[in-house]
């Protein structure tokens, strides 16, 4: 039988860039096929290609044998070829079930969209991914996580010959990627071939069939996922063997630099304390949900306190805002790199230098020199893979994209550093070097907060973890020792009050 | 991905002639591109009006004329830099320049007390936008929308039909011009602004943060930067730039006119965007507004000394924006 999806001889050029270069794959109906590389090895290029996003330079795409010449994003649709976009392509302003609907909305009689239809429709969508989300909210109302739960339902309001899902879990908890999957292997079932990028390799494992290789931007390998290993698919895609093993290396842990005392923020935050010392890695750990980014700001004072007190160095601090935050030596990564963390059409020396204008300034005067040689230091540390530190950010991978925000941060060295999903989006190599530079931040005696819904980050990384439920903290544990297991029975067993939490044996107080 | 040489002949770009090639050089800079305009319109109006268009008296109108919107566009490039901007200019500057017609004819102060007055009246104006935008949250647009014609009606109702004429002394302040090019002072002070707003914007790190405020609000608060509090600053400078031109205006004549600056506002977001900027922020430069004023201030010209109906005027200047915000199509920079 013909593939459903195949690609021969593709290629892409961006300038400066070749993005793809003489790709070729096929896709069986059926098939579920991962598609792995590194940051910027070509993979959302790829998708964006076959959906109809970007037109291609050279090569063929055939969907069922029929070759499809250049079509937009409708024509693709209108092939059965749905795709989820790393980045996001919600409209903000408009509703939940407006944006799965967008353009197809059910009519009545006149033309006038079924309002009542179009919801009911909407939230039947978003119920088979096991989430319940109001169909009348707006967009922009909505957490990450929800956001990227409404683009999965948008892809699947049509009848799909192909889906697309270009990282679709970076901002899902556990339960709700165990629903995907479920509905991803009941479409593959149903015969829907499904190209599943993802930089989490425990997840292609249990999931695809098998699995496509990219390494700048060429071809590297394809295998099934029963004849392969994690260790082989590393080499293919880094071209060498990479390890998260814990430091073993004890860092000297200095005085406290962050006391925060019953913060109360809310509606997310209720109760939340901790304490982080110089040179200690802590994470915060918890459901989404569970208030820890909310936290987070309500220390960097970019979120509104109501009680509770913060101390920097021992010295006590009100901050109003980022400002006061940035002034008292805290430095914060948000969550969200578009919308919160980036100026997408800025180049990469603007975006660096965002945080440390009197850094890169002389006297009152904005020096591009200096910044430019700040953004190249970066560039260089970070292997942020760019043709120059002009580029602007917007053209990066998502991977890389996130290295300019960590350099954003690095570049103002604070002496606390709060970094909300530090890995969101990150390929294996660069995942291991941004816990190499956290580290060294540790060693050069920064006080480091990491909020992250990885597991395995958590434990990698924390000297201590501190555990988040429905905005308290509920309790600690040591880093090296630590299993999933304990951080998940903390986060989730918060029922009834903190107090029976606390109660547990074995369960430092937070 | 494979790093190419930094801008290297991808295929793509060889397929490329030597027309769209130029094309995109140009597009890459508005300022090139604006500048390249401005030259070419005033030669061909040398060659084919050489009585009419290099004399002395016409450069000296053209300049003249162009000083109230030339002042105004390096407030108006400030605010759309940070993604936002004032429809009310045209009021305030007749708001402006009645209260300074009112304190130096009506009551008989000084005249220089007169000309602060004027301006700090202009500020407090952009004070109140920048505020009702910042503090309340209502949209810029409908913000200054509404104070463009709340200023407009307590320009009314302070002068009724205007103060006329003023004092010979507050005369002076719009009259007097120098000795050399003979052009009146209302010119060099907008040569003035537009050379120090040009560096001030394009150089020091204090009005950089409005690219940032621009390219994306949220990311610049949480970079740090007091957006709301540099939005107010904006405003107050737009402001005071309208008061100074509105004082300023109404000294030439020696007249404040209640009716001065109607329809002014479109003029100079005409002449910001043609310079550069872009209504979702964070691109432009005061050289390249300048140099969108200089251009229509030059098509008009061309209307007038063709004795083209000033009904015509519109509809040229219109192509001309929309030819020259078109040419982004053709920037290599944008995204794919
Ligand atoms: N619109 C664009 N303009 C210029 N360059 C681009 C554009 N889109 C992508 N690129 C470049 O093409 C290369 C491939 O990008 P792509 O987004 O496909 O990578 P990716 O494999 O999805 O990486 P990630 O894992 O980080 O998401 C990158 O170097 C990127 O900078
Ligand atoms: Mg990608």
């Amino acid at each position: 039988m013909a593939p459903r999806l195949e690609i021969n001889g593709l290629s892409k050029f961006f300038p400066g860039v070749r993005a793809l270069d003489d790709v070729s794959m096929s896709v069986e109906a059926g098939e579920i096929r991962a598609l792995l590389g590194e940051n910027g090895a070509g993979k959302s290029t790829l998708g964006k290609i076959v959906a109809g996003v970007y037109s291609r330079d050279q090569g063929t795409v055939l969907v069922d044998s029929a070759e499809i010449g250049t079509l937009d994003e409708k024509a693709a649709g209108d092939l059965g070829i749905g795709i989820v976009h790393q980045e996001g392509s919600l409209v903000p302003q408009l509703s939940v079930a407006e944006n799965i609907f967008a353009g197809r909305q059910p009519t009545q009689w006149l033309g006038q969209v079924n309002v009542r239809a179009m919801r009911e429709q909407a939230k039947a969508l978003i119920a088979q991914l096991g989430v319940a989300i109001d169909p009348a909210l707006k967009v922009s109302a909505l957490s990450p996580a929800q956001a990227q739960i409404v683009e999965i339902a948008k892809a699947l309001s049509r009848d799909l010959r192909i889906l697309i899902l270009d990282e679709p879990t970076a901002a899902l908890t556990l339960t709700e990627t165990e629903k995907l999957f479920d509905v991803v292997r009941r479409l593959a079932g149903n015969g829907v071939s499904v190209v599943y990028v993802s930089h989490r390799l425990a997840e292609i494992f249990s999931l695809c069939h098998s699995v496509t290789v990219l390494k700048d931007g060429r071809l590297a390998g394809t295998r099934r996922v029963a004849e392969t290993s994690t260790d082989e698919l590393i080499r293919l895609m880094v071209g060498r063997d990479v390890h998260f093993s814990r430091s073993a290396a004890g860092r000297r842990i200095g005085d406290i630099v962050l006391e925060a005392q019953d913060v109360e923020a809310p509606p997310l935050v209720r109760s939340a304390s901790i304490t982080v010392r110089a040179g200690e890695i802590v994470c915060l750990a918890g459901l989404i949900g569970s208030g820890r980014s909310e936290f987070c700001e309500a220390i960097f004072g970019a979120r509104r306190r109501h009680g509770g007190s913060i101390r920097i160095g021992g010295t006590a601090i009100d901050p109003k805002g980022p400002w006061d935050g940035k002034h008292a030596g805290i430095g914060m990564v948000p969550e969200d790199r578009k919308a919160a963390g980036l100026f997408l059409g800025m180049d990469i020396v603007n975006n660096v230098a965002a945080t440390v204008l009197s850094r890169v300034s002389s006297g009152a005067n904005f020096s591009n020199r200096k910044a430019e040689a700040l953004a190249r230091n970066f560039v260089d540390e970070l292997r942020i893979a760019t043709p120059s530190v002009h580029q602007i950010v917007g053209n990066l991978s998502g991977g890389n994209q996130q290295k300019v925000l960590l350099a954003k941060w690095m570049a103002m060295e604070p002496r606390l550093l709060i970094v909300d999903e530090p890995t969101r989006g990150v390929d294996v190599g660069a995942r291991s070097e941004i816990y190499r530079l956290l580290r060294a931040l540790a060693d050069k005696g920064v006080a480091l907060l990491v909020v992250s819904s990885d597991l395995p980050e958590v434990l990698a990384l924390a000297d201590r973890i501190v555990v988040m439920a429905e905005g308290r903290t509920v309790g600690e544990l040591r880093g090296d020792g630590a299993s999933e297991e304990q951080v998940l029975r903390l986060a989730t067993r918060y029922t009834a009050s903190v107090a029976e939490v606390r109660k547990q044996p074995g369960m430092a107080e937070a | 991905m494979q790093i190419t040489q930094p801008l290297a002949e991808t295929a793509e770009r060889r397929r490329e002639n030597l027309f769209v090639r130029i094309v995109r050089r140009l597009a890459d800079s508005r300022e090139l591109t604006l500048f390249v305009l401005v030259v070419a319109l005033a030669l061909a109006m040398s060659i084919v009006y050489p009585n009419n268009f290099p004399t002395a008296s016409n450069m000296r109108a053209v300049l003249l004329n162009l000083a109230p919107v030339g002042m105004l566009v390096c407030g108006m490039m400030l605010l759309m830099i940070g993604g936002t901007f004032d429809l009310s200019v045209g009021s305030t500057l007749a708001f402006s320049g009645v209260w300074a017609g009112v304190v130096a004819g009506w009551w008989g102060w000084p005249a220089e007390i007169a000309v602060l007055v004027g301006i700090m009246v202009g500020a407090l104006c952009g004070l109140v936008n920048g505020l009702i935008v910042t503090r309340i949250g209502i949209n810029a647009l409908i913000a200054t929308l509404g104070t463009l014609t709340i200023y407009r009606s307590l320009t009314y109702v302070t002068a009724g039909t205007g103060v006329t004429p003023i004092t010979d002394a507050f005369a002076e302040y719009g009259r007097a011009a120098d000795p050399l090019f003979r052009i009146q002072s209302p010119f060099w002070a907008m040569l003035v602004l537009v050379l120090i707003g040009g560096w001030l914007v394009a150089r020091t790190r204090f009005f950089r943060q409005f690219y940032f405020i621009g390219g994306n609000p949220r990311a610049a608060q949480l970079s740090g930067i007091r957006v709301d509090r540099l939005i107010l600053i904006g405003f107050v400078i737009m402001g005071a730039l309208a008061g100074l031109a509105g004082v300023l205006g109404a000294a030439r004549l020696n007249s404040a006119v209640v009716n001065a600056g109607v329809g002014i506002e479109l003029k100079v977001i005409t002449a910001t965007v043609l310079g550069g900027a872009s209504l979702k922020g964070g691109e432009g430069t005061i050289l390249g507004g300048i140099l969108g004023v200089l251009f229509i201030a030059l098509i008009e010209n061309a209307m007038i000394i063709n004795a083209i109906g000033v009904f015509w005027q519109g509809l040229v200047v219109g192509l001309v924006l929309l030819f020259a915000v078109s040419l982004d199509r053709f920037k290599t920079s944008g995204r794919a």
